[in-house]
This record gives structure tokens, C-alpha cells and sequence, in this order.
């Protein structure tokens, strides 16, 4: 062995917090497995079997599943031509793009609350709406899966954005032009060859932004309510208004189990969609 | 094979695939890439565009494409004027730099996708396909997929789907530049070879004149946006207008001269000494008295002669040899004569005295072979930066 290769102590050092990270994340694994699986000192699914149990934790379920599904896609069919319309615009792409992310610079929470201003019963839209004389009483456009989808899917079009983009940039150039002189329109040039490219950004959006989607807690929690919850919220009540922790941790598990086959489900639909591109 | 060739031979025997460039000018902004081209294109040339990068050679590809439009002049392909016509519109072929071979497609697919566009039937679509991937080379690789193909297969497959649609044109941006030696040597020819079958008018960019020469029937000389010579290979060679194309087109020696007197033979002083050239000598200005300028010579113009030899009607400088390299059949002598480096390349059989290095000579040539040329301006003389 060449002194190169040796591990020294002190290199050894610079794992520790790597280490630490690690030790973190399995003690919580752990600690999340045991409350979840034990009840009186013995193993049970005393907490699982109180969620099976209740037909409308199921609602929750479906609602959380139903409405990621529903805002992955719009996302990613809102970001599509914003992805699109920075990949042209190559002078002003990189000011444009400052302009998709600058929502980051606002928290979560005060977004989100912006979205209260404007979907409430006497917010922004409705009275609009109102003085329009289109409607005679509010539409309901809060409290509800359509306010968890509008707040939701206004939240993840960033990052929908930046993975469409990236596909689209690693596009090798020319291949537009070679489809023109070939004798495409440039719609069919689109549809035959960017559009087939950018595939994999857009399922990478997809995948992102529903485990995004199911994970939430903030914005559910605001544009919800209390009546209309996902999986993301119910673990925060459980675990700040009941102190129910082993139910809380029942919940994690659930979400956990629900994003992994959702993700080999996500998958199989990818490679059949992509095949035979590498 | 041979009765599929012929075939696609009498589909596209025909008299189209002439190109009018006139009076063409492209700016961006206030550079001017291209300035006042005038070209003529005879329908089945092989025309090069030589000239070093940045010479507007691919701008002007690019305007006959119709991916950008002249600011200035009329591109005219068989008579028929091309300003506002987009490009999928346009009787050519491409075949880019990089390719462009689109990834997600197999090679027969790549082939196809022209075909496909085109509404043409399923059963002489596949059988145009197969054709032109046994044209090329690619026999039996239909299936294979882009990633999986060598540089030089990659551009049969290139030049496969530009030539299934028997397109009157076919332009190629310097296709071959990525390539190895060997690989570009082979398909040059092949490329040479599949031109003179279909007859489709090829014109192709490339910064090296070697494979320029090589290739093609007529040779436009461009820099700096101009248009510098057009001609045969060979006659560009031999009689070069201007002193960037004697430099760009073959080995060449320069000597540094001042004109010392005009009239029906020139004066010239240079470092090795003072001589007469004929007033033919001077191309491209009228050299007056005073006036700097360039004597051109090729290599093989010049004889390396013993101290004491004296031949009627041939210039003699006195020189000294640096050294000698034998190259089987051909001998390169490198001389110093005066302050100027040159070379002479002669037969290796020639009845020259063998001239040690370092040893005191006479180097002679002909005055009618010379020729006189006003120094480069120095925009030109940049353009030899990564040339020389």
C-alpha cells in the first residue's frame, strides 16, 4: 500500500460529520419504527389497525393521492413552455430564470398566506368575480382540494421548470436544424424531436414533484383547513394537537410505504414511455 | 446493389442543383460576416468553400440552408429566388458539423425520418432506406442505435439521410474535422465516389485545403467575408491571384522585396540580392517605385546548384544549405538565402551535387515562374495565426 492510499486519523475526521448525519437519520428511523410497532413493550399494529379502521382516514389517502397526481401534472404542463421559452431566450435565460426562483426568496408560509388574500371567500378573485356579476355568491375556491392544488402546484412549478429546462438544454445542437432541412415544419421539428428529448425532464418533474406533492404539510394545512386534510397534515395534527406519537408514526410509515410504490409505479410508466432512448 | 445504384442514378439524372449567389452581404450589427459575394454554382459540382475559421465560409452555407437570411443580395437555386422561402421548403440536403443525428431515432429510422415526412408509402419507403444504407456502407446496421456507432459510421449515416430525399443540393459543414486521418482520408473518397453516382451538386465547407484540393471540382477561396479566388484545384495552385490564397493553397516561399524601378522588366531589391522579374510577374497591384512587396515561390520552382554554376536565363542567389531530408523519391533541402528560410524540393535522383549542411550554394529559379504580390494587410495576415 503506497502512503497516498493511507488513512490517516485525520483524514478519518472529516467523515465525522458524515457520520453523525448518518446516525441522526437511523436513530429517527428507528425511533419512528418503534413507537409506530410497539405498544406496552411489545410489538403490535394496535396504531395501524385504528387507521384501516376509519373510513375517512381513507378519504385522506385518496385525497393526498388523487390531488399529486393532479398537481404534478399541471405543474408540469404550466412549466413546460416557461422551460421552453428559457431555453430560446439563451441572451436572457439566466435573468428569466432568476425570475421563475425568486418565489424561494419569500417563505412558504407567507406565500401561501398570499394565496389566502386572493382564493378567500372575500379575497381577491371572488370579489372580482362579484363585481363582474358573474357570480352571485363566493365560489369556494378555499378550504377545499382545489385550493390545496392551486396553492401546491404554484409552490413546485420551479422546480418542474428547472428539470424541463435541463433536459431541454442537453439537446444537442443543430438536431432542430437538421429536422428543418429535412423538410419539418417547425411543429412537427417539436413534436418529433424536442419534445420526445425533453421526456426524461419532464418525468424527473413528474416524480419530484408528486413525492413533493404527498409530503406536504404547510400548504394543506393553510389552504385545506381542518376538514379537508393530507396524509402531511394529519401527522402534524397528530403529533401537535393529540400528542398521539405512535399514531403519528403509524402515519409516517403509510406515507413512506405510499411514496415508494408510487415511485416504482412512476418508473414503470417511464421506461415504457422512453424506451429505446438511452 | 449494382442495378439499386443505377437506379437511384437515373432517378435524380437531371440538370438541377445550380446555385446563384448575387451581390450577398450578411451583418450582424456593424460586423459584416459577408461581403458582397458573387457565385455561380453549376447544377452536380463539387464545390469547396476554403478558407480559415471565420472566413464567413459556414454563414454562407447557412444562408444557402436558409437558416439565416442575406442582409444584403438574392440566393437563387435553379433560377428560382430563395429570400423568404424557409428552409424545410428548399430543394438541400445538410450534413452538419456535429452531425445532428437525432439520438432517440435507429439508423434506419434516422434515414426514415425525411421519407416520413414526406407522406411516402410504407413499402418504397423501406426499400429507399435500405438502399441508401447499402449506398453508404451501413449494410445490415438499420437497427443498431446512434450511440452504439463509430465516428465513421456515424457519418455514412449522416450523409444516408440527407441523400435518401435525392435532395438537388447537398451542403456539408465541414463533416469530416472530428475524424482521424485515416478515417477522413477513406471517406473523402467515399464521398468523392457517391457524388460523381448521383450528381447531386455538393457544396462543402472545410478550413483544410488538402482535402479541398483533393475532392473537389472547383475551389472558392474565401477570407474575411471575401471571396478570394474560384477555381480548379490545380489552377488555383499554379496561378494564385493574391498572395492569402499562394499562402493558404500549398507550401509556399516568400521573399521580402522593395521595387526599385518599373517598366517593362521590374527591379527588385531583396536581402539576398538585387534582380529583374517581368512586369508579368506583379498580380493583384501595380507596383510602383518604393513600393514594399512579396516574391512567391514554390518549392519545387526552385534547383539547388554547386557555388560556381551559372544557367542561362535563370536567377541565381547565393544561399546556404541548413539541412537536407531524403523522402524516398523527393529530396526537401532547407535553405537560408539572404534573411529568408526556404525550402526547395526536388527529385532525390537529380544530378545535384551532394550538398553537405552548412555548405555555401547557389539556388536559381526561373523569373516567369515568380510572381509579385502586395504584402497582407494585417487582418489577413491574422488569419494564417493558426494556419502557418
Amino acid at each position: 500500500m503506497n502512503s497516498g492510499e493511507r488513512v490517516t486519523f485525520t483524514k478519518s475526521l472529516m467523515l465525522l460529520p458524515m457520520l453523525i448525519i448518518l446516525a441522526m437519520f437511523f436513530i429517527s428511523v428507528f425511533t419512528l419504527f418503534s413507537s409506530a410497532f410497539v405498544d406496552r413493550g411489545g410489538f403490535s399494529l394496535k396504531y395501524f389497525q385504528q387507521i384501516i379502521d376509519r373510513p375517512d382516514y381513507h378519504v385522506v389517502f385518496y385525497r393526498t393521492v388523487l390531488s399529486s397526481i393532479t398537481v404534478a401534472i399541471l405543474a408540469v404542463l404550466f412549466s413546460y413552455p416557461i422551460a421552453l421559452l428559457l431555453w430560446r431566450a439563451n441572451k436572457w435565460r439566466n435573468l428569466l430564470l432568476i425570475v421563475v426562483l425568486v418565489p424561494w426568496l419569500v417563505s412558504l408560509v407567507v406565500r401561501t398566506y398570499g394565496w389566502i388574500v386572493l382564493l378567500g371567500p372575500k379575497g381577491f378573485i371572488n370579489a372580482f368575480l362579484g363585481w363582474l356579476g358573474v357570480v352571485d355568491e363566493p365560489v369556494k375556491l378555499m378550504f377545499n382540494d382545489t385550493g390545496i392544488i392551486i396553492g401546491l402546484t404554484h409552490v413546485l412549478v420551479p422546480f418542474a421548470v428547472i428539470s424541463i429546462l435541463s433536459s431541454l438544454l442537453s439537446i444537442e445542437e443543430n438536431l432542430e436544424e437538421a429536422s428543418r432541412v429535412l423538410g419539418a415544419s417547425g411543429f412537427q421539428t417539436f413534436r418529433n424531436i424536442v419534445l420526445p428529448l425533453s421526456l426524461p425532464g419532464v418525468f424527473t418533474a413528474l416524480m419530484v414533484l408528486y413525492l413533493a406533492s404527498v409530503g406536504a404539510i404547510v400548504t394543506p394545512l393553510l389552504l385545506g383547513g381542518i376538514t379537508e386534510k393530507f396524509v402531511g397534515s394529519q401527522i402534524y395534527q397528530e403529533v401537535m394537537a393529540t400528542y398521539n406519537m405512535s399514531k403519528a408514526a403509524a402515519w409516517s410509515i403509510c406515507l413512506l410505504s405510499l411514496s415508494f410504490v408510487s415511485l416504482v409505479i412512476i418508473k414503470l410508466i417511464e421506461r415504457r414511455a422512453l424506451r429505446g432512448q438511452e | 446493389m449494382t442495378t439499386t445504384l443505377n437506379q437511384s442514378v437515373s432517378d435524380v439524372q437531371n440538370v438541377t442543383g445550380s446555385i446563384d449567389i448575387a451581390s450577398v452581404s450578411k451583418s450582424y450589427g456593424d460586423t459584416e460576416v459577408l461581403s458582397n459575394v458573387n457565385l455561380n454554382i453549376p447544377a452536380g459540382n463539387f464545390l469547396t468553400l476554403l478558407g480559415p475559421s471565420g472566413c464567413g465560409k459556414t454563414t454562407l452555407l447557412r444562408l444557402i440552408a436558409g437558416f439565416i437570411e442575406p442582409s444584403k443580395g438574392k440566393i437563387a437555386i435553379d433560377g428560382r429566388d430563395m429570400n423568404g422561402v424557409p428552409t424545410q421548403k428548399r430543394p438541400i440536403g445538410m450534413v452538419f458539423q456535429n452531425l445532428a443525428l437525432f439520438p432517440h431515432f435507429s439508423v434506419a429510422e434516422n434515414v426514415a425520418y425525411g421519407l416520413k415526412l414526406r407522406k411516402t408509402p410504407a413499402a418504397e419507403m423501406q426499400q429507399r432506406v435500405d438502399r441508401f444504407i447499402d449506398l453508404v456502407g451501413l449494410s445490415g446496421m438499420g437497427d443498431r442505435r446512434i450511440a452504439q456507432l463509430s465516428g465513421g459510421q456515424k457519418q455514412r449515416v449522416a450523409l444516408a439521410r440527407s441523400l435518401v430525399l435525392e435532395p438537388s443540393i447537398l451542403l456539408l459543414d465541414e463533416p469530416l474535422s472530428a475524424l482521424d486521418m485515416q478515417l477522413r482520408k477513406q471517406l473523402q473518397i467515399a464521398l468523392k465516389d457517391i457524388q460523381q453516382k448521383l450528381k447531386t451538386t455538393f457544396v462543402f465547407v472545410t478550413h483544410d485545403q488538402e482535402e479541398a484540393t483533393m475532392i473537389s471540382d472547383t475551389v472558392v477561396v474565401m477570407s474575411n467575408g471575401h471571396v478570394q479566388q474560384v477555381g480548379a484545384p490545380q489552377d488555383i495552385y499554379a496561378s494564385p491571384e493574391t498572395l492569402f490564397v499562394s499562402k493558404f493553397i500549398g507550401e509556399l516561399n516568400e521573399i521580402p522585396a522593395r521595387v526599385t524601378d518599373t517598366g517593362p522588366h521590374l527591379s527588385i531589391d531583396t536581402a539576398a540580392g538585387q534582380f529583374t522579374l517581368p512586369a508579368s510577374a506583379a498580380r493583384g497591384f501595380a507596383p510602383r517605385t518604393g513600393d514594399a512587396a512579396v516574391i512567391c515561390l514554390r518549392p519545387e520552382q526552385l534547383k539547388v546548384l554547386p557555388t560556381g554554376a551559372n544557367v542561362a536565363g535563370q536567377t541565381m542567389l547565393d544561399a546556404r544549405v541548413v539541412s537536407r531530408l531524403v523522402i524516398g523519391p523527393l529530396t526537401r533541402v532547407s535553405l537560408r538565402v539572404g534573411e529568408t528560410d526556404m525550402i526547395a524540393v526536388m527529385m532525390t535522383d537529380a544530378d545535384t551535387a551532394p550538398l553537405p549542411s552548412g555548405s555555401a550554394c547557389k539556388v536559381s529559379f526561373n523569373p516567369d515562374h515568380a510572381r509579385l504580390f502586395a504584402p497582407l494587410s494585417d487582418d489577413m495576415a491574422s488569419a494564417f495565426g493558426e494556419h502557418a
